[in-house]
This record gives C-alpha cells, structure tokens and sequence, in this order.
C-alpha cells in the first residue's frame, strides 16, 4: 500500500507539472495560498489543490447499557483534492486514529474526464456499488449509514474503473475491474493453510452500476423528474475460509451474526431510488449478496449460498428551505443574518443473514445446511443542524430490535436504545 | 421460527434415539468397546490438531449404533494430555443448537489416554468409585474415527453436569437436585494449592472454581461461600470443627472420597504430588453443604506400596479433618472398605482382565498413541499384578493405624 501510494502521489505530482505548464497562461488568476470554503493552492487557471480535513466525534449512551465508552473520537482525516486542467482530477485523503497517528488511506485517485460520456478512474476509491455507500460519511443524511451500505457494498479497492454520463446526468454508469472486494468484503479473520499451501485472497472483483432519472423523458409532474432509479452487481472470486459478510450491530459494538465458511463466488446485486424534490429527499435501496459454499459442509459437500440480505428507506426534510442535495449549505448561516440549517429525517432499515436453504434443522454452525438466521431491524430519528458550510451538528436516536436475542449486543436482550450527539467539521 | 427449528431438531433427535432403543447408560456402559464415529470438514480436522493448544470449537457430526447427531461442536481438551497427533475431545450437542441432545447427553469426553499406556486406570477407577458409592463419571472404551480413518482408543467420559447431577443426587419430591452451584478445580500453573485460605477477594477462588452452572449468579452467591468455606477449615479449632464446617462441606463424604483416592494410589488427586487436582465440587442444590465429585483418576495406580496416609498432612483440609479421632477411624475403615470390595470375588482384578482384554485389539492398532504396543504389554502386567499386592499392603497398612490384628501376608 506504502508503495502504491507513493505511486499515485509520483504520477498526481507529474499531471500537476505538465498540466500547470499547459493552462497556466490562459487569464490571469489568484494565485498561491487562498481561502475558497477551504484552504487551497492555486497554480493557475483550473490547476489547484484543496486541503481537506473531515473531524467527526460523537458523544452517546445506551439503554441497556453495554459497557461502552460515552466519548467515542469516530473519525479525522486530511486529504488533498484538487484538479489538474479542466482534464484531471486527483484525491489524497487518510484517516489519523485518536493517538494523532496515520492510519489507512481512504481515497487515492486520479481521474480523466474530458468527456462526459467516457471517463475513467484509477487508483484506490469506491467501488460502485450503493447509493449511500457512495455518498461520503460527512453527507450522509444519519450519523450513520444504513446497516446494509455499511456491511453489503463493498467500499473502497484498488481499480480501474470507466464512468460516464448522458443527457445531463440523466442516465449514469459506471463499471471496473478491483484487486479485491473492496475493504467490507476483504478477509478480516487469520486464515488457516495447511502446511505448503498459501493463503488465498478475495478477488479479483467486478463490479458495474447504471442510474437513470426515469421519469424525465416523460409527460409527468416537474417534482416527479428528479425521481431516480439505479441498479447494481458486484461479482468476487472468494477464497475458502471463514470469509463471510458478518452482521455488525449500528455502531459495530456487537457481532449479530458470525462468519460462516466460504467458497467460490461472491454476488451482489443491488436497486435503489433517490428522490429530491426541493427540500424534501427519499430514498431507499434494496440489496443482496449471496456467497457459494462449495465444500464447505461438515462432510466437504456442497451448501447452499449463505445470503445476506438489506434494505432501508429513509425521509428527510430541510425544514429551513434549502435544497436537498448532494450537501446542504445553509442560505443564512448563523452570526450572518440566520440560524442556519436544519434537517429532520427518519430512516428504517435492515439487514438480515440466512441460508438459502431452509430445510431441515437450523443451527448457528458455520457449516450448516441451513442456518439460524439473524436479523437487526433499524429505527433511526434524527435532527441535523448545520450553523454553516463546514459545521454540523447531528443529534441521532437509533432502536435496534435483534431477531435472535441470543444473539444480540447483550445476549438475553433483544431491544436497544442508542441517543448520539455528533460534533462534525468539514472544510 | 428459532422454537420452530430448535424443536423439529430435538424431536428428529429423541425420535432417532428411541426409535434404536438407545440411552446413555447404553452409550457409556462399560461392557462395551464402543465405536464413534466424527464427521467433519477435512480443514477443520487439520486446524483443530494444529491449534490443539486453543479452546476453539469446530462443528461435526457424530455416528453411533446408526445414530447420528448433526452439528455438534468439538474442541481439543486437556491440561498435559493435550496432543496434536491424538487430540483429547469435549463434545457439546448444543453448541450451534440450544438445548440439542443426544440420546439424552449433553456432552461427554473422548479421553486420549495418552498418559496411560495400560489405557484403562481412569476407566477402572472410576468403576471402583461408583461401587463404593462415590460420585462418578460413567466411563467406557471406544474407538474413534473422523471421516472413516481410525484415529485411535479413547475413554468416553460423561460429562459432569446437570445430567450427571440429577442421576447422582435424584430427586426429592419430585425436585430434580441438579440446579445446585457446580464448580470443575482449575489447576493454577506454578501455583499449587492445599487449601490454605486465600483471603477475603473472590480472585483466589474464582482463578481455582470454574463455575459451571448459575453461571449469572453474582460473585458472592457463587464464591463467597467457598471463600467462608475455607476461611472456616482454616480458623476453626478441631472442638467445634464439625459443628462449623460439616454444615457446608459433607465430612464423611469427604473422608470416603479421599480414602477411595488412598486405595487407588491416585497420585494427583486432591491430595496430590503438586497441590489439589482434578475433582468437581457441587454444593447441593438450596443448601449450604458442598461436596466433591470424582474426576481424571488417570494417575491412580501408581504403584502398589502408596503410602495409605501420603500427603495429608499436607492438606489444611485432609489434616484438620483426620484430627479428628472419628473421621481418623471412619478414613482406615473406608480405605479398608475399598480394599475389601475390590478383593470381593475378586473384583478388580476380573475388572481390569476384563477391560484389558476389551481394549487389546483396539489399543494395538492405534498407532497415535505416543507409547509403543510393548508398553501397553508392560503396563497391562502391572496392571494385572496390582490388586492382590495393593490389598494386602493397604490391609497392613490399616491395621498398623488402627491398631487391629494383621490380616496374613503382612510383613
């Protein structure tokens, strides 16, 4: 990973030389050091490079209570952003843990987009797959993504990846090749290997995403254009182990349902719908991933896909009138005529893990025909307060209800209350 | 939908059980060379002889008479009999379905015998025990084999829990008495124990008592009565000791339990060559009193001229009890006792024939076993040369404390 971000950062330096020399003469320009909503260095016309930082802490409690700590230091990162000509487009950014130290590297990329129909991207990003898997941590409409965007999608990978658009935005695709299954779906256990044998890792993956307004073309209420529909499909080669998805509680405190053993394929398959209509914003996704477990049976026989399977539906409104878009910025920020922002929303999702098979006995062993399954069910209320651009407020109230109780944050429980308060800076 | 799937295995289970006509006391009987079968991945078979040293459960099936059990849990077991080439078992019916049995077990032992190259000194104390009245484990032989390869000769063990419990101690109006506090002894490395108090922390005892039921229960309902327990042998002088400590340990029980250990020569037991080892401790259910089960007796039959008396000196509690002249008589009566029901028509020695020439074949073409087969000859010599001089020098040896004519053959 050192390497190739070393790599990436050679090959971002050499586009902002040679582009630099290319643009630089166009019109005259402020360059240098300027502040633009954020820190950024201006080499010329379309030639600049914006210091990121993202800071999200969170503050919570838990009824009953499950021995976790209140304060909790959720995430800090500093990228750099920035283009290179009207051509190129690069992004650097990596996580700090709480001891102030560099952790892993989220976003390394380099992007052509001369063409709107055709562009491509390399590097380390988002595999597409899940509209709110997609949308960055510090935009999403909760403090935390739905259970099966933060499990099922894959997140990020090493790839190549072709992108493009037609009318307008009104039909979207993207499709890529990755080195993994992105960082949900990498091998996160100790692989055992017998002696001789190396261990094997996930991937290599495809995956391929394709949006469309729908309801543009047609003779319907101007609200009802912005409807969007999208679809999905991911497909990785999976080595044999306990490789599973696995089911992560809200909050990641609790393991509702384990790995099981693994072999073969990887699918996902995957819808959604986004609609924005002024300030008022829906959304929702369905999605599906089914792993082989070829061999995999106490008697090395075949069993059936293990299957895991969420959903959501989430609504929003921007009580203050802004548009619900990508972002929401505040048309008067608090101290400059306003208060501000303020959004309220509520979200229901899902996420559930089972055995194709449903015949016979059900059991938790890993390697059972057919398995115990599990589900968490998400209630999630929230208020999000942004003051300004850069900084948001976000007051969550989450209900988990655990299918097996047994199986739960604290096993015997079934029903968990979660109050979170988020501090988050952007710039 | 869990109650749904939990019971239709439950039922395919007992229907499977009975419709054999088979029970536990068939599964452990001891006239029986028994044989299981495990099914299970091949991976899992080699990663759990691998990280035989680690506690992790791998699921199998488990064959027996035409019985199949389907996802069970199996894990390596063992203090020093942990092996990878012949790895000792715990097998659990209920640990990827709640409350799964197997022909009404629970879980039981697959014992490698790989500290005993006669192969059946725990399996024949054991029987010793149970005919002196003493709580004990059922035991047999059985030969075992994972996906149709013969692994080798194993005891299988009962387990000692509620089960185990209600077949000892019954019922009293119609209350099954196996809902009391069950603690297995850990033995703590490098930290031997003789029953000296630990102090008023629960640490000490927690470290040394596992519990294994009303596992929810807090520290001072299942400690703090161990804790009191051993305050009190340890600080109550020998007038009022029986009034004390008899209400929450059962005296005489104790006296027989460690005169069995006594005849049997058991060298590690609870007054063993490196401190207290290998034993259960139940305190009886809604009542005060606890008492001790038996348990690994592998290292019995240690030689034929054991001191009768070794070691409990040593032992605050052994020591403190025997101080007292009626528990002192009651200890060389029972040891006597013993000797007399092994030397009853014969016993012990037609036993340990019996499960010797039960095992031979078995023991012979198991080639994981870290002895050779002209050990096994060896120890099956002594073995069988065991009861006649071990009788006549424990009846010696008590009539020389006791004070009482010597039985002839003594020196």
């Amino acid at each position: 990973m050192r390497r190739f971000g070393r790599i990436a950062l050679g090959a971002i330096g050499l586009v902002l030389v040679v582009g630099g020399t290319a643009h630089a003469q166009k019109k005259p320009v402020k360059r240098g050091l300027v502040w633009d909503d954020r820190p950024s260095i201006v080499f010329g016309r379309d030639i600049h490079l914006d210091i990121r930082m993202k800071l999200q802490t969170d503050w919570r409690t838990f009824d009953p209570d499950v021995d976790e700590k209140l304060y909790d230091f959720h995430s800090l990162r500093f990228g750099l952003k920035g283009e290179v000509t009207k051509h190129f487009a690069y992004e650097f950014e990596r996580e700090v843990n709480s001891d102030g130290e560099f952790g892993d590297w989220k976003d390394v990329y380099v992007d052509w987009h001369t063409f709107d129909p055709v562009s491509v991207q390399g590097g380390r990003f988002k595999v597409p797959f899940s509209a709110e898997q997609l949308t960055g941590p510090t935009d999403t409409d909760f403090a935390y993504r739905s259970l099966a965007a933060s499990i099922i999608a894959p997140g990020r990978d090493k790839g190549g990846m072709v992108y493009g658009r037609f009318f307008g935005r009104g039909l979207t695709y993207q499709a890529g090749f990755f080195n993994g299954d992105g960082d949900n779906g990498q091998i996160k256990e100790e692989q055992f290997v017998s002696p001789g044998e190396t261990p094997d890792a996930v991937g290599p993956s495809f995956a391929g995403r394709v949006t469309a307004t729908v309801l543009r073309p047609l003779p319907v209420p101007q609200r009802l254009k912005s409807l969007r529909l999208g679809a999905a499909y991911t497909n990785a080669e999976l080595p044999e182990g306990l490789n599973s998805l696995r089911g992560k509680s809200v909050m990641g405190t609790a393991t509702y349902f384990e790995r099981v053993y693994v072999k073969g394929r990887r699918q996902r398959i995957g819808t959604e719908l986004e609609w924005t209509p002024g300030s008022f914003g829906l959304k929702a996704e369905w999605m599906q991933a089914r792993e082989d477990r070829l061999g995999q049976s106490n008697r090395n026989a075949d069993l059936s896909d293990f299957v895991s399977t969420g959903w959501y539906v989430d609504s929003t409104w921007v009580v203050t009138g802004e548009s619900k878009g990508d972002s929401i910025a505040p048309k008067k920020p608090l101290f400059k005529g306003g208060i501000g922002a303020i959004e309220i929303g509520a979200r229901y999702d899902q996420l559930g893990f089972a055995s194709a098979s449903t015949e016979g006995p059900a059991f938790t062993n890993p390697r059972a025909e057919h398995l115990v399954p599990n589900t968490d069910e998400v209630w999630t209320i929230g208020v999000n307060y942004f003051p300004n651009r850069w900084v948001r407020l976000v007051g969550n109230a989450i209900h988990e209800n655990f299918e097996d109780p047994n199986r739960s944050i604290s096993p015997g429980t079934a029903g968990f209350w979660a109050l979170l308060f988020r501090f988050q800076l952007v710039f | 939908m869990l109650r749904q799937a939990f019971g239709a295995a439950m039922l395919l289970l007992l229907l499977a059980g009975s419709a054999a006509g088979q029970t536990a006391d068939d599964f452990f009987s001891s006239e029986v060379l028994q044989r299981v079968d495990l099914w299970m991945n091949a991976k899992d078979w080699d990663k759990l002889k691998a990280n035989f040293k680690e506690n992790d459960y791998y699921p199998a099936d488990l064959t027996w008479n035409g019985i199949t059990a389907y996802n069970i849990g199996i894990r390596s077991r063992g203090l020093g009999s942990r092996s990878s080439t012949k790895p000792g078992l715990r097998v659990d019916m209920d640990r990827y379905a709640t409350d799964q049995k197997f022909i009404g077990i629970k879980s039981f032992v697959l014992d490698n015998l790989v500290q005993d190259p006669s192969g059946i000194r725990e399996t024949t104390a054991m029987r010793l025990f149970a005919r002196l009245g003493i709580a004990a484990p059922r035991e047999t032989h059985t030969r075992l084999y994972v996906n149709g390869n013969y692994i080798g000769l194993y005891a299988l063990v009962e387990s000692v829990d509620k089960d185990m419990l209600a077949r000892v101690y019954g019922s009293i109006n119609d209350d099954v008495q196996n809902d009391g506090y069950l603690f297995e002894y850990n033995y703590v490395l490098d930290s031997p124990w003789k029953f000296e108090y630990l102090g008023s922390s629960y640490d000490g005892y927690k470290a040394r008592f596992s519990i294994k039921t009303n596992e929810s229960k807090s520290d001072s309902h299942i400690w703090g009565p161990i804790e009191e327990l051993v305050r009190l042998v340890n600080q109550t002088a020998s007038p009022g000791f029986e009034a004390s400590i008899n209400p929450k340990l059962d005296l005489a029980g104790f006296v027989k339990y460690l005169a069995a250990q006594s005849f049997v020569a058991e060298n590690d037991g609870f007054v063993g060559y490196a401190g207290m080892n290998n034993f259960y401790l139940y305190r009886l259910e809604n009542k005060d009193q606890h008492v001790f089960i038996a348990w690994d007796e592998d290292n019995s039959f240690f030689s034929t001229d054991f001191p009768i008396n070794a070691r409990l000196d040593e032992n605050v509690l052994a020591r403190t009890t025997l101080e007292l002249p009626a528990y002192r008589t009651q200890f060389y009566t029972s040891v006597n006792d013993a000797a007399s029901s092994a030397n009853d028509g014969d016993w012990l020695h037609a036993e340990i024939e019996r499960q010797l020439n039960m095992i031979a074949d078995a023991m012979n073409a198991d080639t994981a076993k870290p002895y050779s087969n002209a050990d096994h000859a060896a120890a099956r010599n002594t073995m069988l040369a065991f009861p006649a001089a071990r009788i006549t020098f424990v009846q010696c040896e008590v009539a020389k404390q006791l004070g009482t004519a010597k039985p002839a053959g003594c020196p």
